[in-house]
């Protein structure tokens, strides 16, 4: 059902689907009476959301400065009237004004209409913190989002993409669904590839004892190979041993996304195990926007023991060893005129400030590795999101509308800093959900740009020799 | 009815106010603080509590975040809420001192006095000015009214009136009331005896009185508790949060860069 009352919708998973999940659907009928019961239980668990649902005052500010609404002009995708879709419904049931004076002060009664409503805007919201970054008070709506989505998770209302992650996770450690065979195919054609390319021996080392467990997005394998292989020739350059864990092959965590319990959870203790039984010193962590937020900021909450690994991300250490000049690199072999996306999980929710920031690693990696670099205005965390935020990575034609709707601001900013004027840029976006909302979207905008990661042109401009 | 208002409804209504405020306040507190679950530190991360109180300071004092990204809400925004204390704090010392509380910082009582007047009539009307610009803009931006609920008028309109009553009284003497008058009338409420007979020959400063104490009972139900908010927010998402050290354990380059790990003459694999 792509469509609902007019409003654009991802397609439903089935109650087969949900299944797999062993999630029971909520019928219909006591669909509203049960969301009712899980707000409430929500709005004692998070103070957040309680102070996104009590202290805003409806300034506007965050309007322009969403990408959604700049994109749709939706109403309902100004961040505080998407909020309010959730607010109006909090203030009825939860507080004294909403009970007493509902039309004055915008309560309604939840119907099975306005559950339909969240499904179809907390998933036309990307998650991107924007708002969150811009707003007076620092009202995060990411946060309302989450909540919204966990709900209606659990009522069974949920994108067939986002439960097929979550089967992939349950079943194979990864989204896309790749068993350890498939796997380790791919990584010898990519290890052939890299011979054949770079002339190089670099080998992709399974479930081996390692010092270093990498964890890559699932989705390099199928989509963006030369992320993996970048990453395979910095860790042979620096004579790292190094490994990759077949049973938690996955940089993402869908989890985050849709269901921040079970699944979110399922993965992390895949991690941990894996780092156990792989007698591993140190984590790095792959190309992967929400993934590194969870990482980062859920999971030492979230493991049923110690951590007693730290975990850094791949950009941290390849910038690390571009600043301590441990590291040959030309800087030509990427001479076309670049500009960088800055993921939004990355900027705005996981970079410490200063120079050894992940903000500014990123800069600091793509300045030694290419020649021609191009900021784009604003960027950094005033940046803008690709449009495909949280797996908002929707086919359905809907929602595919949607989505190039979303990426309206991106594309502006990508053509204003020039770099697809003779159509041989290079699109710098260091995240896999930024880089599958890109692959269509730089061709539906035409903006003359190859969608690259950061880490692949690393793996192009190190100097062996 | 005079009576009820001036005599009666302020200990209504300040009770309402505390009670309200706290119930509210612990509605809040009640909620569990992050870091059971998870962590929503808005990056760039502060890396030291002073980096972080900047934060709190530049959003809280100056409003930047407005100021940057909208800078025609700011010129009302930011001017009237500094009014607003400025007016609240001149009430309170005002009315105490008498208007001479600038005598402590070395001015003559006449000249405490005609500060005391001058900023109470400049902040009154920066006050009054904002408030108008604010409510013509939530009338007049298209993307504002989609947002704006009946309450959020009728606040906005509220205080218009407290103001503008209490401008008139400021800036026509013969409405107004002398800071002694008032100062006698508090303290009978204080100390909970009949009022002076004066305050009822008033009818600005009955007004004035009832708008401000419909103003308290509605403020702990309304989005007015932002004043709080914003700080419990902020204690959420501002925080010091610090990365782990980089450097990869075990790792060599020079040495494997001078044994040529990876190149075909070397014998391939690390």
């Amino acid at each position: 059902m792509p469509e609902y009352k007019g409003m654009a919708q991802p397609a439903k998973a089935s109650a087969e689907d949900l299944k797999k999940l062993r999630l029971v659907p909520v019928p219909d009928e006591k669909k509203v009476e049960e969301a009712i019961r899980l707000l409430d239980e929500m709005r004692k668990k998070f103070r957040s959301f309680v102070l996104a649902m009590e202290s805003c005052v409806k300034c506007g500010l965050c309007a322009e400065n969403c990408h959604a609404y700049l994109g749709t002009r939706d109403p309902n995708n100004i961040p505080t009237n998407r909020a309010e879709l959730i607010r109006k419904i909090y203030r009825r049931y939860f507080t004294l004004e909403g009970r007493w004076f509902g039309k004055l002060v915008g309560a309604e009664d939840l119907t099975l209409d306005t559950l339909e409503q969240w499904y179809s805007y907390f998933y036309q919201c990307t998650e991107c913190r924007r708002c969150g970054s811009v707003c007076p008070f620092g009202i995060d709506t990411c946060e309302v989002t989450m909540i919204a989505r966990q709900i209606l998770y659990w009522l069974g209302m949920v994108p067939k993409l986002h439960v097929g992650g979550g089967f992939g996770i349950e079943r194979v450690g990864n989204q896309s669904n790749i068993p350890k065979p498939g796997m380790v195919d791919t990584l010898e054609f990519l290890s052939e590839e890299i011979k054949e390319e770079f002339g190089v021996d670099v080998r992709f080392p399974v479930d081996e004892e390692a010092d270093i467990l990498y964890v890559p997005s699932s989705a390099d394998y199928l989509l963006n190979p030369y992320t993996l292989m970048g990453a395979a020739m910095f860790f042979t350059y620096i004579g790292a041993r190094w490994t990759i864990p077949s049973v938690m092959s996955e940089a993402g965590n869908f989890g985050l996304l849709f269901d921040q319990r079970h699944l979110m959870r399922h993965l992390f203790m895949r991690l941990h195990d894996a780092a156990a039984n792989l007698g591993v010193k140190k984590i790095v962590w792959g190309e992967c926007g929400h993934g590194w937020r969870a990482w980062k900021m859920y999971l030492p909450y979230f493991v049923d023991r110690p951590l007693r690994w730290e975990i850094t991300h791949l950009h941290d250490e390849v910038a690390y060893y571009i600043r301590t000049n441990q590291l040959k690199l030309d800087p030509t072999k990427n001479a076309q005129p670049v500009t960088l996306h800055d993921p939004c999980n990355y900027v705005r929710a996981c970079s410490p400030a200063g120079p050894y920031g992940h903000t500014e690693n990123m800069r600091t990696i793509i300045r030694a590795v290419t020649v021609d670099f191009r900021e784009m205005t604003p960027n950094r965390e005033k940046n803008f999101c690709c449009g495909g935020g949280s797996a908002v990575l929707f086919d359905d034609p809907e929602m595919y509308q949607k989505r190039i709707q979303f990426s309206k601001t991106k594309a502006d900013q990508i053509r204003a800093t020039g770099v697809g004027k003779d159509g041989n840029g290079i699109l710098c976006a260091p995240c896999s959900i930024c880089k599958a909302q890109f692959y269509p979207m730089v061709e539906e905008h035409e903006l003359g740009v190859e969608v690259k990661g950061l880490i692949d042109l690393v793996g192009k401009a190190l100097v062996w020799k | 009815m005079s009576y009820f208002i001036v005599q009666i409804l302020p200990y209504i209504a300040l009770t309402i106010f505390g009670l309200g405020l706290l119930f509210r306040l612990g509605r809040w507190a009640a909620a569990r603080l992050l870091g059971t679950s998870h962590e929503i530190t808005l990056a760039p991360f502060p890396q030291t509590p002073w980096q972080a109180g900047w934060i709190f300071v530049r959003e809280i004092a100056l409003f930047r975040n407005i100021f940057f990204f909208e800078p025609t809400l700011w010129v009302g925004a930011w001017p009237m809420h500094i009014a607003l204390f400025m007016v609240l704090g001149g009430h309170a010392v005002g009315f105490y001192f008498l208007g001479e509380q600038f005598v402590y910082i070395g001015m003559s009582p006449e000249l405490s006095k005609f500060m005391s007047n001058l900023l109470g009539s400049v902040f009154g009307m920066v006050l009054l000015l904002g408030l108008i610009y604010l409510l013509v803009r939530r009338v007049s931006l298209g993307r504002v009214r989609q947002i704006s609920n009946p309450s959020d008028y009728l606040h906005l309109v509220l205080l218009i009136a407290i103001v503008a009553v209490g401008d008139i009284m400021r800036y026509f003497p013969q409405y107004g009331m002398h800071y002694e008058e008032v100062y006698e009338y508090f303290k009978a409420l204080i100390l909970l005896q009949p009022v002076p007979e004066f305050v009822f020959h008033n009818v600005f400063f009955i007004t004035h009185m009832l708008l401000v104490q419909i103003l308290m009972i509605v403020f702990p139900f309304s989005k007015l508790v932002h004043l709080f908010g914003m700080f419990a927010m902020r204690w959420i998402e501002n925080r010091v949060h610090t990365d782990p050290a980089p450097g990869l354990p075990n790792v060599d380059v020079a040495a494997a860069r001078a044994k040529g790990t990876g190149l075909p003459s070397a014998g391939g694999a690390a």
